[in-house]
């Protein structure tokens, strides 16, 4: 008896019947019946599929009981599906919140709302430059609300092509082009996120556990900085909070992160394929480029009746004595506010915002935040004129 | 709807249970064409309309093609035909691009011309469906197949969801008898097509987006020059992705047909195990260079003419393979690259297949070694956004930058070397056998950890719903 394997050599290996002229009796579609037939491997397969149906619910049970057994806890990933949510929600005269992490961690969305009389939308993304999202609000000809943007120097004056720009456009593109499966599959995706430790993209998964391999690299490799670990919970209005394990004075987890964010903040070295003093007049082009296409769209979000206003979130610590190194104050904030005409608010003017204390020396903990913003908001009433 | 999304999890589970509860077999085509046209409208409603419209058109004609008494009017409305399939494909795919050459030949006379961009959106696998479509037309012209009498079959065979976007390129011929007879569900088949399934998700999720991609993404993005060790391991990811992420897609879709109870043919066969450049053409995407084969390489007279038409018809044809896949003078230069290889190859078969050393061991596997190397080096053209890019690229591959950077982690590194090893392993010693016989092969127990530990990755990678490589053609 012939395995079914040479019978399906030979199956493949036969002209194609529909070649030939079909017999009247095959002519329903004017081809023979079926003339290719799949092999199908002889398994036992239904214990086999039970086997492995038990064996992937054990493993995913286990997998859930140690990411909670490691301090994670269920929340919301937040992608561009989840930013595109947040970004449908607003409505001509909404008061929107973009920039960085800081106006994530910092800006507390029940506070604005009791100060400013409106539920702020929330579109802040970590580690990404606010101008992609303040450029597409100024042309959504319809909106003439009120903007909160955040300014981390080297993020929002990061030139085109790196990241935190990519960041912002990916999430804007999203915005413009979700297609109706991508937002079904959002609407799937947050019950499951909030209940279920370990569905986070960027933190438990296994390309992340790969990353976290102590292998060194090659002396001289240009190789990206690490991204700081889980530290903070999201909800569906893109509530920002930070867990308590990071909040707590002197943590591990804290001091951890305090780590990555000096490689992440500090420049890297110019490219060896361009010259040192070209790259730099590049970098300028860039900057200048920046401030002339933020200065247009804060004239065309003004000219429609909306403000903008800007706001320096407080940081301490190593990094805030590297921030002032290497994007001085005078050199990002004060051309920006004097460029643009745009009001700000520097958490460093005033002394009832600058005695926070950030624990992984960018963000505050959950508690500060509300207390933080509950003192911005006469700032920000002043500021926005209301 | 991506095959690597929660929402065609919950769409297929509703799918294949509802279709199964349904008795009638003409109501379960219905519901299967309902449910394709919810696959596809789910990426934008109105691609939905030109889809149906390319159907019902290719329905007609092919009617009209079977009426025509005389030779003179079947080839008319075969004209028309191929004519209202390539002109859908060359608006909503070339316009820009013809457009935009138009505009440098006239510069090139000294005419200044602006032309309007034209904002068009690519309707999500339109290659795919229009070669669906013009092959039913194509087989009533050559007198092959009969025109149906069901448009809703015909609608189906070529909407059908697994293999709408992105292939395999399903022929008419090979679909509609399939639609005759209801298939009887049987638990081997569709605990089988389960495990392709996994499989595929598998090679697209944790092999092509996790362990390649990245650092594929990360070299062919960077704007100065690389070392050799970095251009090479950037170009071998890249072939590995492109397989992992088309072969996954493959499989996810004879594995997704399979649980509905229809039979779709291989679209790859283990081509990284290719020795020489036809080998690997019967190796990758078959569904596409059969389709050359029969419908442009045999017609424009195949191996039946002098050997240099023969060379210029494979060069001819290889150039449109390469336009098929997209809109760039890089995927042009990727196709011409491939005729050349295989005129090369013509070439070498005919001064050497005789010779004693011609089939030896050493002499194969330097082959194979030279087709994986050669094709590596067409991929540079094929991954490139410009020629800038691969230009760069190829001068970093043979060590033509004085001053070059290294930008691939260890762990990069060590990733795209174990799973391309991994690859070609299973590639060579799978090369004259197929899945099926391996999963024969080999004892229960390794079948159900091999998918037991797929399916775990799966879950644990989560990955990121990334768009399959070839939406995009």
């Amino acid at each position: 008896m012939r395995s079914f394997t040479s019978n399906f050599k030979n199956k493949l290996r036969l002209p194609r019947l529909f070649f030939r002229k079909p017999l009247p009796s095959e002519s329903v579609h004017g081809g023979p019946p079926l003339e290719y037939e799949r092999p199908i491997p002889q398994q036992p397969w239904r214990g086999i599929a039970v086997i492995v149906v038990l064996v992937v619910i054990a493993a995913t049970a286990a997998w859930e009981f140690y990411s909670r057994s490691i301090g994670y806890a269920p929340t919301l990933n937040d992608n561009e599906d989840l930013w595109t949510l947040a970004r449908r929600k607003v409505k001509p005269e909404s008061i929107v919140i973009i920039g960085d992490s800081r106006a994530w961690f910092d800006v507390d969305l029940d506070e604005i709302q009791k100060g400013l009389g409106k539920q702020p939308v929330q579109l802040a993304m970590p580690g990404s430059c606010g101008y992609p999202v303040l450029a597409d609000l100024a042309k959504d000809e319809n909106f003439h609300g009120t903007i909160i943007c955040s300014v981390v120097p080297r993020l929002f004056f990061a030139p085109p092509g790196t990241p935190p720009m990519e960041r912002g456009e990916k999430a804007v593109r999203r915005f413009h082009a979700q297609t109706l499966a991508q937002r079904a599959s959002q609407y799937l995706a947050m019950p499951l996120e909030e209940r279920v430790a370990f569905l986070k993209q960027e933190e438990l998964t296994l390309d992340d556990f790969l990353k976290r391999l102590p292998i060194p690299n090659r002396p001289g490799a240009l190789v990206p900085p690490r991204l700081p670990p889980y530290f903070g919970t999201i909800d569906r209005e893109r509530r920002a909070r930070m867990i308590e394990e990071c909040a707590r004075p002197g943590s591990e987890l804290a001091k951890q992160i305090q780590q990555i964010w000096i490689p992440l903040f500090t420049p890297p070295p110019p490219p060896t394929y361009i010259p040192k003093e070209q790259f730099m007049a590049k970098m300028m082009e860039a900057i200048e480029d920046r401030f002339r296409d933020t200065i247009a769209a804060v004239e065309k979000i003004r000219a429609r009746g909306g403000k903008v206003v800007f706001v320096r979130l407080p940081h301490s610590g190593g990094l805030k004595d590297l921030e002032g190194r290497v994007t001085p104050r005078a050199q990002t904030w004060d051309p920006l506010l004097k460029r643009t005409g745009v009001p700000g608010i520097h958490f460093q003017d005033f002394p009832e915002l600058a005695g926070f204390n950030c624990p992984e020396w960018s963000h505050l903990s959950a508690g500060d935040s509300v207390e933080f913003t509950r003192r911005l908001v006469p700032h920000l009433r002043a500021a926005l004129q209301m | 709807m991506l095959f690597n999304s929660l929402t065609f999890v919950v769409f297929f589970v509703v799918v294949v249970t509802t279709y199964w509860s349904i008795r009638s077999w003409h109501v379960r085509k219905n519901f299967l064409v309902a449910a394709s046209y919810i696959f596809y409208g789910a990426w934008n409603p109105p691609f939905a309309a030109l889809l149906f419209s390319t159907t019902a058109m290719d329905f007609w004609l092919g009617r009209q093609i079977g009426k025509a008494k005389d030779r003179q009017s079947r080839r008319g409305w075969l004209v028309a035909s191929v004519c209202m399939n390539l002109s859908m494909l060359g608006f909503f795919k070339y316009g820009n691009f013809l457009l935009q050459n138009f505009q440098w030949l006239l510069a090139r006379i000294g005419i200044i011309y602006q032309p309007p961009h034209l904002d068009i959106l690519l309707p999500v696998g339109i290659s795919f469906y229009t070669f669906h479509s013009l092959s039913y037309t194509l087989d009533i012209y050559r007198g092959v197949l009969q025109p149906t009498k069901s448009l809703r079959d015909f609608i189906l065979a070529v909407s059908f969801f697994p293999q709408l976007v992105a292939g395999p390129i399903v022929r008419a011929g090979d679909f509609l008898p399939q639609l005759v007879r209801p298939p009887s569900l049987r638990a081997g088949q569709f605990l089988w097509g389960l495990l392709l399934m996994t499989m595929g998700l598998f090679e697209k999720i944790v092999l092509a987006d996790m362990m390649l991609s990245g650092a594929a993404d990360r070299v062919f993005s960077y704007g100065g020059p690389l070392i050799a060790v970095d251009s090479w391991l950037g170009v071998i990811a890249f072939a590995g992705q492109i397989f992992f992420d088309f072969a996954g897609y493959s499989s996810c879709a004879i594995g997704a047909a399979l649980c509905l109870g229809f039979h779709l043919k291989d679209n790859f066969r283990f081509p990284y195990a290719a020795i020489g450049f036809s080998d690997f053409w019967r190796r990758w995407h078959i569904s596409l260079s059969t389709f050359l084969r029969d419908y442009l390489y045999i017609p424009l007279g195949g191996n039946q003419v002098p050997a240099l038409r023969a060379a210029t018809n494979l060069v001819i044809v290889m150039f449109l393979g390469g336009l098929w896949h997209g809109a760039a003078w890089t995927f042009v230069v990727w196709g011409l690259l491939h005729g050349s290889y295989l005129v090369i190859e013509r070439v070498c078969r005919v001064l050497f297949e005789h010779k004693p050393w011609a089939n030896n061991l050493g002499t194969r596997a330097m082959a194979g070694f030279a087709t994986y190397v050669a094709v590596c080096i067409a991929w540079v053209f094929f991954r490139a956004s410009d020629f800038t890019i691969a230009a760069r690229m190829l001068r970093g591959m043979f060590g033509g930058h004085a001053h070059a950077d290294a930008i691939l982690s260890t762990r990069e590194m060590s990733q795209i070397v174990l799973v391309t090893i991994g690859m070609i392993v299973a590639h060579w010693s799978l090369r004259d056998s197929n899945i099926e016989t391996a999963a024969q092969r080999f004892p229960r127990w390794v079948v159900t950890a091999a998918w037991a530990f797929m399916a775990c990755a799966i879950i644990f990678t989560q990955g990121n719903s990334n768009a399959f490589i070839y939406f995009q053609f």
